[in-house]
């Protein structure tokens, strides 16, 4: 048969590593909640600021939606604004 | 007018103490009531750690309400909020209609964030291995 293999099909892609998926998408039961901010911590980077959806995979509905969420949990003083405080 | 579906959280100032800030936590809901507002549920988180200092202050109470009301209700509530001087701060969001309504996650484990905090201070301490 000469059907080709069809394992190597992915879109050529700039540099290695697996395609990322939104993480919102992927899990509906995931909400994003401002008062949840052990979650929001996760795309927060190490200095607290909110790390692009690009790197995360975030689809930019749920992107949205989510820094909105880390601002309003900001306000709350949830989360950090900077960790460069005195 | 329309009633909507509200939270606020509110964070009251540590000096309250427990019962302190219960108490004010019963005016805040009476104070909805008086509104017209329905409250569904309160949920205390107790004394958390703040994520940076306010008013001075590194730790807070905080109390979540859940509760129907009108717009104008909810102004009113929220003038009433900052007049209030044990309040350091308060959050009011709308929530959909169908959103469930708040579980008890964020206020089971402040222990855990706490030691997150720490970890960079700690490190020093390690690296102090000389043995003689």
């Amino acid at each position: 048969m000469a059907r080709e293999r069809s394992a190597p099909r992915a879109p050529r892609r700039r540099g290695m590593g697996r395609r990322k998926v939104c993480r919102f998408c992927a899990d509906k039961t995931m909400l994003i909640d401002y008062k949840d901010a052990r979650t929001l911590g996760t795309f927060l980077s190490e200095r607290g600021k909110i790390i692009p959806a690009r790197i995360t995979g975030t689809c930019a509905r749920h992107q949205r939606r989510l820094t909105v969420a880390v601002k309003q949990a900001r306000t709350v003083a949830l989360l950090p604004y900077t960790t460069a405080y005195p | 007018m329309a009633d909507r579906r509200y939270e606020t959280l509110v964070l009251i100032h540590p000096e309250q103490g427990e019962a302190g800030a219960k108490e004010l936590a019963a005016r805040i809901q009476k104070l909805i009531e008086e509104q017209g507002g329905t409250v569904s549920q309160v949920q205390d988180w107790s004394l958390r750690d703040l994520a940076y200092l306010v008013a001075k202050q590194r730790r807070a109470f905080y109390v979540l309400f859940e509760y129907r009301a009108t717009p104008k209700a909810l102004q009113e509530i929220e003038r009433n909020l900052t007049l209030m001087d044990p309040i350091l701060r308060f959050i009011s969001v709308r929530q959909a209609e169908n959103a469930p309504p708040a579980a008890l996650r964020p206020a089971r484990r402040p222990e855990r964030e706490e030691a997150e905090f720490e970890e960079g201070g700690d490190v020093e301490q390690m690296s102090e291995g000389e043995s003689s």
